[in-house]
């Protein structure tokens, strides 16, 4: 599932990243090492308090979330989290009110800086969703 | 090129369909047609679809918005929403109300662009 400032965008929060961070229900799923290999990749095992890496050209944007602060566990947060199309790829992403949840629990303050923004995009979403439903009942 | 409520309610008034029957018949789920009428990008086998339950072309629902109409109704609802809500920042809004017009990858693309240009957020 993809989770942080990534699954934020997706969803249409105006904010940058430098990475797309995935959370996994299990970091010893072996369907993992396969799809690392088959984009010519390496997977780094986790050393000392250290998560695992990702390793090689098709895969500098990723990083890995060993666990999300202030959230469920991986299994409840996915039954609330959405599908978006990525190209071919139909992908998990985090929903954005989890998103500022998180952020809200971690108040790192690369977190705190933008939760404004983040709090921003979801009313404007929200608004603009039930603007476009009550035109159409 | 955008779905036009206003031109569907039209149509379907002329054949006495209410926009429930028309999504039933046309098996148009009530979120891929919400999907059409907030995207400039159109789904062709939803639209499709909607046409064969109408008897006619897509054209007839479709509308082309040119770029200052765009940016014009995203003002407008910018305005609207911090009206509603006076605490929000304009400038989010209008962000926001411009990424999603855009479709999920290419918001994610520009994030990335900008984050590693910038290190910025």
């Amino acid at each position: 599932m993809i989770v942080g400032a990534a699954a934020a965008t997706l969803q249409g929060a105006p904010v940058v990243t430098q990475d797309i961070d995935l959370w996994f229900k299990d970091l010893n799923d072996p369907g993992i090492k396969e799809a690392v290999q088959a984009v010519g990749g390496a997977w780094v095992a986790p050393v000392g308090l250290n998560p695992p890496m990702l390793a090689g050209e098709g895969l500098k944007l990723f990083d890995i979330v060993p666990t999300m602060h202030g959230l469920a566990d991986f299994s409840d947060e996915v039954r609330q989290s959405l599908v978006m199309s990525l190209g071919s790829a139909r992908v998990r992403v985090l929903k954005l009110e989890r998103i500022i949840k998180s952020k809200e629990t971690l108040k790192r303050p690369k977190d705190l800086l933008i939760l404004p923004a983040l709090r921003n995009a979801l009313s404007a979403i929200k608004t603009k969703r039930k603007r476009v439903q009550s035109r159409t009942d | 090129m955008r779905l036009s409520n206003e031109k569907m309610k039209i149509l379907c008034r002329a054949r006495g369909l209410s926009q429930k029957d028309l999504l039933e018949q046309s098996g148009v789920s009530k979120t891929a047609y919400f999907h059409l009428l907030s995207k400039r990008s159109v789904l062709p086998r939803s639209i499709q679809a909607l046409a064969d339950t109408l008897g006619v072309k897509a054209s007839s629902f479709l509308v082309e918005e040119t770029e200052e109409e765009r940016v014009r109704n995203i003002a407008h609802l910018t305005k609207a929403i911090v009206a509603h809500r006076p605490s929000l920042d304009r400038d989010d809004v209008r962000h926001t109300l411009l990424l999603l017009e855009e479709e999920p990858i290419e918001r994610l693309r520009r994030a990335l662009i900008r984050g590693r240009k910038n290190n910025l957020r």
